[in-house]
């Protein structure tokens, strides 16, 4: 208990407080109706190298009931408090109401750091009082004294295991009546009395960018009182600050997710941090070359008049010509419309031509286009375009419908490919409205990752590096001559008009890959002249199985999707006669190598051919990825870096920070696989650093052990390690029917002979692979299915 | 160095007992019957404290691994041997001088499952006998030690000779009785006895003032865990037995065991609710910090110790 001055008396407040610490101070606000229980995390973890002190408000928490009281007496005991208790700029930590209270003290105290948790300072225009603090307002008494609806309320907000303690303070109506006066002072408009102290506060907190007090937002993105709107009134009002927003935590996202972690390497880097907040939000790449620069567009307006076929496709034709000038209407008419350079368009077109012109017309009309993969399903891709925070909607008539009515961009204006009511036609704008022209710095794309090894996470790219992409796409792969490439990878289409190629996808449900025969594959390449192909591994497999001997010469097929089989590789090859690359990349980085080693057969991993141009490659220690480059033919993580690098992970701070390593002023991309590089120079893929199975006798990756033990078997297994990381036993699970059961006795004694390492236990099963390319093994899932198998029960 | 070893006749006791005299200690092994082994044999009983103490005379170390083994018993006999016996033993190892005493990884098991986990505190307070006598005797050994004291549960030891675990798995397997729990699914680790009566040397050797060994207990085990299924048909083919088990679901052999285990008229039920879990849920053990400590590691291991128990049995049967 401490006494805090109070209007000329004191007021006893509980604190829990962890006493001297060498790093500095925080201070932690909770907000109405939580307590000081609210930062459990923070006190237990930081507690020892920071004072975290963690106060309970004037009748709320443990602390003294006194009469009510209003926002800017709280500010003034805040004040109070902290110059009496502490020393030197110390850190504000604040959650909910406690947002404007502690941002009301900002501007009287020395600070060093805030950090804020799902808050307000104040009520961004357009935005409806949340339904919740509407109703709670409209019968105080009932909601928040008389019944502990609204106590209750908050605490079901997050596990069930901390609603005990949030309860704990207010049990009684006498012990409630802060919450209610706290929920009576909520001020909504100037005739409310606190609508001036809360006005001073959103202006102290806009004032820490020029104070170079930094900023970090710790967002819980399924809040149904502080939404996404108020994250990004508060981003307006402090551009400099970092977010980390996480998608599936709620209101108490100090309960729902280990803040403290991420609050202590964000203060560990607090030095660090004022020279980034100058270049960017996030890590950059290598410097991009400003002079010569050419935007994605640039081939597009090229070939103008041209009346070759740019495009050709189940939903028609599209020439240079009409192409380019489509884009160039319909970007008229976005920026007509209301599109400002950096404004984020969810591009909601299925492929085709559609998709083409809108996303060629978003990028000359100065904004940036959010895409997400369909197969994320309805959920994923509400939960990936509200995390992304889109201005505008653009679509077709269907998808436009769709995505308002499953609210995917709460406030955001519609744009339509067609006609429905309430939105905008683009293609309806006049032409000679004036098009701004993007630097290699601008925003150019939000991309979703496919969740196929993890969950999505929206992945920013600039122009510069899209264009980076085209030139090395262009270069290493002689994609600039006049023969087309088809595609049964629909956003790969997208490089098409890019590189000034024409590019054709086949007939038939393009979101079904693996339903692309060798037919239809051979009638889109004759139609469209198309001498390259880009295919995906299920369409690969799908065209080898009904070619029935049958040839179709191309001069180049490129593989990607997943680590390509040799044997696949060799059967494309086979058919086509083509150079077939499996370039190694992802969505952070496409592509990494040419794709060279495609059909060179490895006894363990896959051949991803020389790192192309550009590239920096190191293989850094499994577990220690900043640590010194391992020499060649030493396995480790890959790291990654390339001028058509992302930018880095949208609202995403921590995810950043933890994929990103610095060597040398060159940002580098963790790609989280392992693999080595050989003797010629080629990069080898080893899998994914997860699924690395850690003994006790050393880390193997799993594709050591799966390569011998099916070549031997002739059939498909997945090696998984169960139990606590570096004491891990390895499994190998057989393809088989069914859930997963102990093998037979015979086959479990063939599988231990041919596996490098002991085996465990060797399983049959169902083995669970991804929905998106159907081909990748989910061996964490897997594990733990073998993991509840081999614990009995 | 002379050293008394408790429990000789069993098939550990008996293996460290000719592995310390090969090597060329002098020992003496203190049990009720002959113990079959190199050393020379001090017949008595080790609830008889005077004959615990005439036995150590002379000797530097007591190595303790005389324990009552049964399924069911009496708490009195298991109290008088298991507890009682140890304090005995005990005395006499504090003035010899270093005391290394045998447990068992089950004085911690709480009916659920062990994946790679530590070393447990010795707090089982269940309904079978033998393990709560050694769970009470383990915490007595290592509350205020007088002398040097490593404590090594080794888990699941079996090899050639064994009548215990081998014996019993391969004559209900002859007589067509033999049934897993769920198809033996869970994973199972165990030690082959030479290398658990090594690693019970290599516990008496790093006994000595002030080593990170001393004052704790280990767990010591082959670190191959295999399914209880693949475990007990590796015994079987060893033992050149056809027949195959059969499965129950792991709750009714719990509840089988229960009735079994209580209503069993015979000093020897076939089955109790206790084994029925044992071998109902994984047990095996991070054996990183027991290998660096003991500085042991297995040398013979599962498949080398399958074959050695099929020549076994070819030549002894």
């Amino acid at each position: 208990m401490v006494e805090v001055p109070s209007g000329g008396s004191s007021v006893r407040w509980s604190v829990l407080d962890t006493g001297a610490a060498p790093d500095g101070t925080i201070v932690c606000v909770h907000g109405n109706p939580t307590w000081g229980y609210l930062w459990r995390d923070l006190l237990h973890e930081l507690g020892g190298r920071w004072r975290v002190i963690a106060v309970d408000q004037t009748g709320m928490g443990w602390s003294e009931r006194t009469g009510p009281r209003r926002l800017a007496e709280r500010v003034d005991e805040l004040v109070a408090f902290c110059r009496q208790e502490t020393e030197g700029p110390i850190i504000l930590v604040a959650h909910d109401w406690g947002g404007p209270v502690a941002m009301g003290a900002a501007a009287r105290l020395d600070l060093r750091a805030v950090v804020l948790t799902n808050t307000a300072v104040a009520k961004p225009e357009g935005v409806a009082v949340p339904p919740l603090i509407a109703t709670a307002r409209a019968a105080v008494g009932p909601t928040c004294r008389t019944t502990p609806l609204f106590v209750r309320g908050t605490a079901r907000m997050t596990a069930p295991v901390h609603r005990e303690a949030l309860l704990a303070p207010y049990r009684g109506a006498d012990r409630r009546s802060a919450v209610a006066e706290f929920v009576a002072d909520i001020p909504l408009g100037p005739a409310d009395p606190s609508f001036a102290a809360l006005g001073r506060s959103a202006e102290a907190f806009g004032a820490l960018d020029a104070r170079d007090v930094p900023v970090l937002l710790l967002w819980g993105g399924r809040d149904p009182v502080f939404h996404d709107r108020f994250l990004e009134d508060l981003l307006r009002r402090a551009p400099h600050a970092m977010v980390h927003r996480f998608p599936d935590a709620g209101h108490l996202v100090a309960l729902d997710e280990a803040i403290a972690p991420i609050v202590s390497r964000w203060l560990d880097g607090l030095d660090r941090i004022g020279d980034a907040i100058a270049a960017d939000q996030g890590p950059t790449t290598a410097p991009l070359p400003d002079d010569g620069f050419g935007p994605i567009t640039t081939a597009l307006q090229e070939r103008r008049d041209d009346p070759a076929p740019a495009y050709l496709g189940p939903d028609g034709i599209r020439s240079w010509r009409t192409l380019s000038s489509t884009v160039d209407h319909l970007a008229a008419g976005l920026v007509n419309g209301g599109v400002r350079p950096g404004d984020r368009v969810a591009l909601l077109v299925p492929p085709g031509a559609e998709m083409l012109e809108a996303a060629y017309g978003v990028w000359r009309a100065g904004g940036v286009i959010v895409v997400a993969d369909s197969a994320l399903g309805a959920k994923g891709l509400r939960r990936a375009f509200r995390g992304a925070s889109i201005d505008h909607l653009l679509g077709t008539p269907r998808t436009v419908a769709a995505a308002r009515a499953l609210g995917f961009a709460p406030g955001s204006t519609a744009f339509c490919l067609g006609r429905l009511p309430g939105t905008v036609d683009p293609r309806a704008g006049s032409g000679d409205t004036a098009l701004p022209v993007p630097g290699p710095h601008w925003p150019a794309a939000v991309v979703h990752t496919s969740g196929a090894t993890g969950p999505a996470k929206p992945v920013r790219y600039t122009h510069g590096a899209l264009a980076a992409q085209r030139d090395v796409v262009r270069t290493s792969f002689g994609l600039d001559a006049d023969h087309g490439f088809v595609s049964s990878f629909a956003p790969f289409i997208l490089l098409g008009p890019a590189l000034g190629v024409p590019c054709a996808l086949p007939e038939g449900d393009i979101l079904a890959p693996a339903q692309l025969d060798f037919d239809r594959f051979a009638e889109a390449c004759r139609r469209s002249g198309s001498d390259v192909a880009w295919l995906s591994p299920a369409s690969a497999r799908t065209i080898v199985r009904t070619a029935g001997g049958r040839l179709l010469p191309l001069r180049l097929v490129m593989l990607a999707g997943a680590p390509i089989p040799t044997e696949l590789a060799g059967s494309i090859a086979a058919i086509t006669g083509a150079d077939v690359r499996a370039p190694y990349g992802m969505t952070e980085v496409m592509p990494v190598t040419d794709g060279g080693g495609a059909t060179s057969d490895r006894p363990v991993g896959t051949d991803t051919g020389l790192p192309l141009p550009g590239t920096a490659v190191r293989i850094a220690p499994f577990d220690d990825p900043s640590g010194a480059s391992l020499p060649g033919g030493s396995w480790g993580e890959i790291l990654v870096s390339a001028p058509w690098m992302r930018a880095g992970y949208d609202r995403r701070w921590d995810t950043d920070q933890r994929s990103t390593v610095s060597v040398d002023g060159r940002q580098f991309h963790r790609t989280g696989d392992v693999g080595l590089l050989d003797g010629d120079g080629h990069l080898v893929q080893l899998g994914r650093a997860q699924h690395v199975i850690t003994t006790a006798e050393g880390p193997h990756p799993c594709v050591a052990i799966e390569q011998p033990v099916a070549a031997a078997i002739g059939r498909e297994v997945a090696a998984v390690g169960i139990g606590p990381r570096h004491t891990q036993v390895a499994v190998v699970v057989v393809r088989g029917e069914g859930p997963l059961h102990l093998a037979t006795g015979d086959l479990t004694d063939s599988v231990r002979r041919s596996s490098p390492i002991p085996i465990a236990a060797v399983l049959t099963g169902e083995l669970p692979v991804d929905i998106r390319h159907q081909s990748k093994v989910r061996r964490e899932a897997l594990a733990r299915a073998a993991t509840e198998l081999l614990e009995g029960r | 160095m002379r050293i008394l070893v408790t429990g000789g006749s069993s098939l550990l006791g008996r293996t460290v007992a000719d592995r310390l005299v090969a090597r060329g200690d002098e020992v003496i092994c203190l049990q009720r019957r002959a113990s079959g082994s190199t050393a020379r044999d001090h017949l008595a009983d080790i609830t008889d404290l005077d004959a615990v103490l005439a036995a150590s005379a002379g000797c530097e170390a007591v190595v303790h691994l005389a324990a009552l083994v049964a399924p069911r018993a009496r708490w009195s006999t298991f109290s008088a041997v298991n507890i009682d016996g140890t304090r005995n033993v005990m005395r006499a190892a504090a003035r010899v001088g270093r005391f290394v005493h045998i447990s068992s990884p089950s004085v911690a098991f709480h009916d659920d499952a062990s994946t790679g986990a530590g070393v447990g505190a010795a707090d089982y307070t269940g309904r079978d006998g033998y393990t709560r006598s050694k769970a009470i005797a383990e915490r007595i050994v290592l509350t205020d030690p007088q002398v040097p004291t490593v404590v090594v549960r080794p888990h699941l030891v079996w090899g050639p000779g064994d009548t215990q675990l081998i014996g019993r798995i391969v004559d209900r397997a002859r007589a067509g009785r033999l049934v897993l729990p769920d198809h033996g699914r869970a994973l199972i680790d165990s030690t082959y006895v030479d290398d658990a009566a090594d690693a019970i040397i290599a516990a008496l050797d790093v006994c000595r003032p002030g080593t990170e060994a001393v004052g704790r207990a280990w767990v010591v085990t082959g670190g191959e865990p295999r399914p209880l299924r693949d475990l007990v048909e590796a015994i079987l083919s060893a033992a050149g037995v056809g027949s195959r088990p059969r499965s129950i679901p792991a709750p009714v052999a719990a509840g089988l065991g229960r009735v079994v285990g209580t209503l069993w008229p015979g000093s020897e039920p076939p089955l109790t609710h206790f084994a029925a879990r044992q071998l109902s849920v994984a047990h095996w053990f991070d054996q990183r910090e027991t290998r660096r400590v003991l500085d042991w590691s297995p040398q013979v291991g599962l498949d080398e110790g399958f074959r050695r128990l099929a020549d076994w049995f070819s030549t002894a049967r």
